[in-house]
């Protein structure tokens, strides 16, 4: 206020001198025709702006646009101008005087500029120009506007065509002051606007981010790698679109080179923040309210570019700065949650340690070691917690590490530290976060929970052996501190929630109920009630999941316990206390164990949605113990009607069997049926086959020997004939020597006389005419010799001949007739096969009959008719 | 109801078809893996809103586009007369290059049509755009609609003509997955997927 008194005393005096000064100055600019002059005063009003803000801002804007308009083309006149406009939108920190009275004005400054939106399309066309002052100034100007009046200035840049086009081409200035007022600008054009947001990432952002980051030298940059990855988490926080742009753009490999952090490197405040922004960049593609198939894909994605590897290098880095060292297992953790693949590669991550160990463990270390920070002991159960998340053989495996083993003694186990943890004297959080994380070993992991009844802790030597179930009741009673008791009580309720084992062990100490009863109605401040409420949740969850083998402590006398000490109303209300408790609500926020102090971390969020789960069914079901006497007796009637049904069920599933076995039978017969179906027609067929073959051999066979038959019938006609010709020949022959021989005979007789006529002609001539008559015709006679002998050698040669032909006849017939013995074998031969397939038919047939399938009188009959019909046939075939 | 450029979009990248879509506010982004000639293309497509009130965001997008889907719906005859000025935009802000495949939507709503099928041959001819008629509920040519106008960018940067060099007509050589293939690795090719108005 002193300022302002001041101010306006000033004012009194020196009103004159400055609102008569910048009215002088606004007079020349408008009237003045020498631009030195103009120029000259808008340097003026330049200067007086900040000092007379007030003056400057009422009087000078039309005149300062009219120059930027009127006088474009001066650079020194634009960027004056331009300055002023800044001075008068900005208030700086280091300013003198009432900085909220000054925000003041410049605010309602803003508004007024903004009002007309070719103001900022002028802002818009001064960025363009080349020249360095202008784009500088022009560029500041409208950051500053952004800043004052965000949305506006945001819309309407939003609808100037290439509005956002020409800002993101700024960052490819090779001027590296304007690119990083550039940077500047585009933090606030993308702050909380999603479109524009988009569109920067459409116009290559990313990349563009990504080469000045790449040139400032990745975290040991300056500030610019700052402003560059405040950039990036502007475009990727609460943007789908842009996350999934990102990720298929492949840039989360990008982002591992970041994290090549040599150990020995130093740590300077910028860097610290910058990898603080570039964790939150992770953690934003990889938070637990992403999608999850998005989320996991980014998980494997960090994984396989060896971001997390880095990370987890880093964790067990030494130097590392504690806030920086924190962040990272929060961001490590979440890389890691519900990522099967992520948490495997990470259980296998050992710390560079001699003996080497695994990082689990020596980060377990740091969570039970009361000299660490808070917020990285909390930090170490969220990556624990993560590791865990739907990770069934990581808790399993933290389960065993508590039971008896062949771990070497001076090896040190998870369960151990665990353990360690959880009995601490004098460190309340350690018990609080050994207790949380315990607890997210069994969480929705019902054999972990039974694992964990088999642990015996050795007490003091000496001592027999204690289960870790009544030890931890032991100290839940004995404890005076309150984190250690909830703490306690929040892993018996995770422990005994869905798993009656555990709640007939818990039962079965004669301590744990009159305790938990009596709890209940202490009386205290909201603190110590809290302690009541977990109480309350913890016997809830021993009525709603008793199985009832503890028989004193069954589900209904339980709850009459409960009403006759402290009431059921009261009882449900004590309940309530802790889901009206801040502390509650808080940790429902975030799956991020989190609180301002060590003291305040007393639920975390598994355990607030355990109990937001089951606190209704609790209040239900305490307050109907009639009902649940009724139930119990509906349930025992139903049990009784179970069992009738559970014998119907049997009986059902039993002829459901055996309709599906007589099902499967049908099923085979039909198929068998079918089967011999297809057999009885190939058989048939086969008959037919061999009916049509007999028939036609047969025919065949008839043909032939009626043939042969005929050809020796011809044969033997032919042979006859022959035998008559041979005969008549003979005869002949017979006749012809007797001629001959009457003719030898006569030549007999002549011839002495043929002497004589021979002598006689010898002696004289007469009886030669005699004798030439004599010699021709004996001439003639033994030609007719000859020819006659002749003739019958040609016929004894025929006869031959015939013989011949005859006993070749004779030999063709006996073949024709061993052809024909052969065939009627065969005959027999099939005639045997067929009356065979015909028994063998009546056999099919008969089983057929037997095995239920209906034989119809027609399928026997016109098999028996056909074999008529073809035996009818045969004969007329043949 | 709109012409179903984001339900072209979902089938295209996830393969399914969601009946009820909220209507899209400014862009959505999808991506998907493509072969072509053997080589793994990655598309970057965004979706944008038909909404006239939407118009001076979703102009945005056409600098830097390689391709772009003009899709109108077969059903209704406004959507169909809506192109000329959808085209208009499309060719004042875009580079000369931008391959535009023009899409007749909803091809399975036949009973429905009002548009035929040789009106949208006829429109594509005139302005040397491609064409198909598609749906995205039966996932009838989607893929080839997509596919198409990546080989037909493909095509343009083995002549040539985009400078596969300057990211900003929106084609980016991926990392080199075979050393002997040479060439254009995986190129990436931005796609709009944009609309012939739905009011």
């Amino acid at each position: 206020m002193n300022y302002f008194k001041s101010f306006v005393k000033g004012n009194e005096e020196a009103q004159p001198t400055g609102t008569e000064t910048v009215a002088r100055l606004c007079d020349r600019i408008s009237s003045s025709t020498l631009l030195e002059d103009r120029r000259d005063s808008v340097r003026a009003l330049k200067s007086l702006s900040k000092k007379f803000r007030l003056e400057v801002g009422s009087q000078a804007l039309p005149h300062i646009l009219q120059l930027l308009r009127s006088d474009a083309s001066d650079e020194d006149i634009c960027s004056y101008s331009l300055e002023t406009l800044i001075n008068l939108t900005t208030v700086e920190d280091d300013e003198e005087g009432d900085t909220i009275i000054q925000s003041e004005f410049a605010m309602s400054f803003i508004e007024k500029f903004i009002d007309t939106v070719e103001n900022i399309m002028l802002v818009l066309e001064m960025i363009e120009r080349y020249d360095f002052t202008v784009r500088w100034s022009a560029i500041r100007l409208l950051t500053s506007l952004l800043r004052g009046k965000p949305s506006v200035v945001q819309q309407t840049i939003l609808v100037q065509p290439m509005g956002i086009s020409r800002i993101m081409d700024l960052l490819s200035e090779n001027r590296e002051v304007i690119r990083n007022e550039a940077l500047l600008a585009l933090i606030e054009l993308t702050r909380g606007n999603a479109n524009i947001q988009k569109i920067v990432a459409f116009e290559n952002g990313f990349e563009a981010i990504f080469a000045v980051i790449n040139e400032e030298g990745f975290c040991d940059g300056g500030v610019v790698v700052e402003d560059c990855l405040m950039l990036l988490l502007h475009l990727l926080k609460n943007n789908s679109s842009n996350q999934q742009f990102f990720k298929e753009g492949t840039l989360i490999q990008r982002l591992s080179p970041f994290f090549d952090i040599s150990p020995e490197s130093s740590w300077s405040a910028q860097k610290n923040a910058n990898i603080h922004l570039m964790l939150k960049v992770i953690r934003t593609l990889v938070s637990p309210s992403n999608p999850s198939n998005f989320l996991q894909s980014c998980q494997l994605a960090m994984q396989q570019c060896n971001l997390l590897a880095k990370l987890s290098d880093l964790l067990m880095a030494t130097g590392v700065p504690t806030d920086v060292l924190t962040e990272i297992i929060n961001t490590v953790s979440e890389v890691l949650r519900g990522s099967t693949e992520n948490q495997h590669v990470f259980a296998n991550v050992m710390a560079p340690w001699e003996p080497p160990r695994s990082a689990l463990v020596v980060l377990l270390m740091s969570m039970v070691n009361s000299q660490q920070p808070f917020f990285l002991r909390c930090a170490v159960l969220y990556c624990f917690q993560c590791f865990l998340h739907k990770n069934a053989t990581g808790q399993s495996q933290i389960i065993d590490t508590l039971l008896p083993s062949s771990l070497e003694p001076h090896d040190v186990s998870s369960g151990q530290l665990l353990c360690g943890g959880l009995f601490a004297q004098s460190d309340t959080l350690s018990n609080w976060l050994a207790a949380t994380a315990l607890s997210h070993a069994l969480h929705s992991n019902e054999p972990a929970k039974c694992q964990l009844l088999r642990v015996q802790l050795a007490t003091a030597p000496g001592n027999t052996p204690v289960t870790l179930l009544r030890q931890l009741t032991s100290i839940i009673q004995q404890t005076t501190h309150l984190q250690t008791r909830i703490g306690l009580l929040n892993l018996l309720c995770c422990w005994l929630s869905n798993c009656p084992i555990a709640i007939s062990h818990f039962l079965d100490d004669e301590s744990t109920v009159p305790f938990l009863l009596s709890q209940l109605a202490v009386s205290g401040n909201d603190r110590d009630l809290l302690v009541n409420g977990v109480c309350a949740l913890l016997l809830g969850i021993c009525i709603l999941d008793n199985d009832g083998s503890i028989t004193h402590y069954s589900k209904e006398s339980l709850i009459e316990l409960v009403d006759a000490r402290v009431g059921v109303e009261n009882f449900c209300d004590t309940l309530g206390c802790v889901s009206q408790h801040d502390l509650y609500a808080k940790a429902l926020q975030k799956h991020q164990p989190t609180s301002d102090t060590p003291r305040n971390l007393l639920f975390d969020y598994s355990f607030a949605k355990l109990f937001k789960a089951l606190e209704d069914k609790i209040t239900k079901t305490v307050s109907n113990l009639e009902d649940i006497k009724k139930e119990e007796e509906v349930k025992a009637a139903m049990k009784a009607h179970d069992s009738i049904i559970t014998e119907y069920k049997t009986l059902i599933r039993e002829q459901d069997s055996k309709v599906a076995k007589l099902q499967s039978k049908c099923a085979k017969l039909e198929k068998d049926v079918q089967e011999t179906e297809s057999l009885l027609k190939d058989r048939d067929s086969q008959v037919q086959q061999l009916k049509d073959q007999y028939n036609l051999m047969k025919l065949t066979q008839g043909d032939d020997s009626s043939s042969t038959m005929k050809q020796i019938q011809d044969l033997l006609a032919e042979n006859n004939k022959k035998s008559e010709e041979l005969a008549s020949n003979a005869k002949r022959i017979k006749e012809l020597e007797n001629e001959v021989e009457k003719y030898v005979a006569i030549a007999n007789e002549h011839s002495p006389m043929q002497d004589k006529i021979k002598d006689d002609c010898m002696e004289n001539g007469v009886s030669e005419e005699n004798e030439s008559f004599d010699l021709k015709h004996y001439k003639e006679l033994e030609d007719e010799n000859k020819k006659l002998t002749k003739e019958v050698e040609e016929c004894q040669e025929s006869v031959r001949r015939l013989t011949e032909s005859e006993v070749l006849n004779t030999a063709k017939i006996q073949e024709q007739i061993l052809i024909c013995d052969a065939i009627r074998k065969e005959q027999e031969d099939l005639l045997i096969l067929l009356s065979d397939q015909e028994t063998k038919l009546k056999d099919y047939k008969q089983k057929l009959a037997n095995l239920g399938e209906e034989v119809s009188d027609d399928e026997t009959d016109s098999i028996g008719e056909d074999e008529v019909v073809d035996d009818e046939n045969s004969p007329s075939d043949q | 109801m709109g012409v179903g450029k984001s339900c072209l979009l979902l089938q295209f990248t996830d393969k399914r078809f969601q009946p009820v879509h909220d209507l899209t506010i400014g862009v959505e982004f999808g991506a998907r893996m493509i072969t072509i000639d053997g080589k793994q293309i990655k598309l970057q497509i965004w979706d944008t809103a038909g909404q006239e009130s939407f118009r001076s965001i979703t102009r945005s997008y056409y600098r830097g586009a390689a391709g772009a889907l003009l899709v109108y719906d077969i059903t209704r005859r406004d959507t169909f007369n809506h192109l000329t000025t959808w085209l208009e935009d499309a060719r004042q802000h875009s580079s000369s290059n931008m391959v535009i495949m023009l899409i007749g939507n909803k091809s399975d709503l036949e009973a429905r049509r009002e548009v035929k099928k040789e009106e949208g041959e006829a429109f594509a001819r005139e302005h040397g755009l491609i064409f198909m008629e598609t749906s995205a509920k039966t996932a009838a040519n989607v893929e080839e609609a997509f596919i198409n106008t990546a080989k037909e960018i493909y095509e343009k940067i083995q002549e040539g003509v985009f400078d596969i060099n300057n990211e900003a007509n929106g084609i980016k050589i991926g990392p080199q997955h075979s050393p002997a293939s040479g060439g254009a690795g995986g190129s990436r090719p931005r796609q709009q997927a944009d609309s012939g108005g739905c009011c």
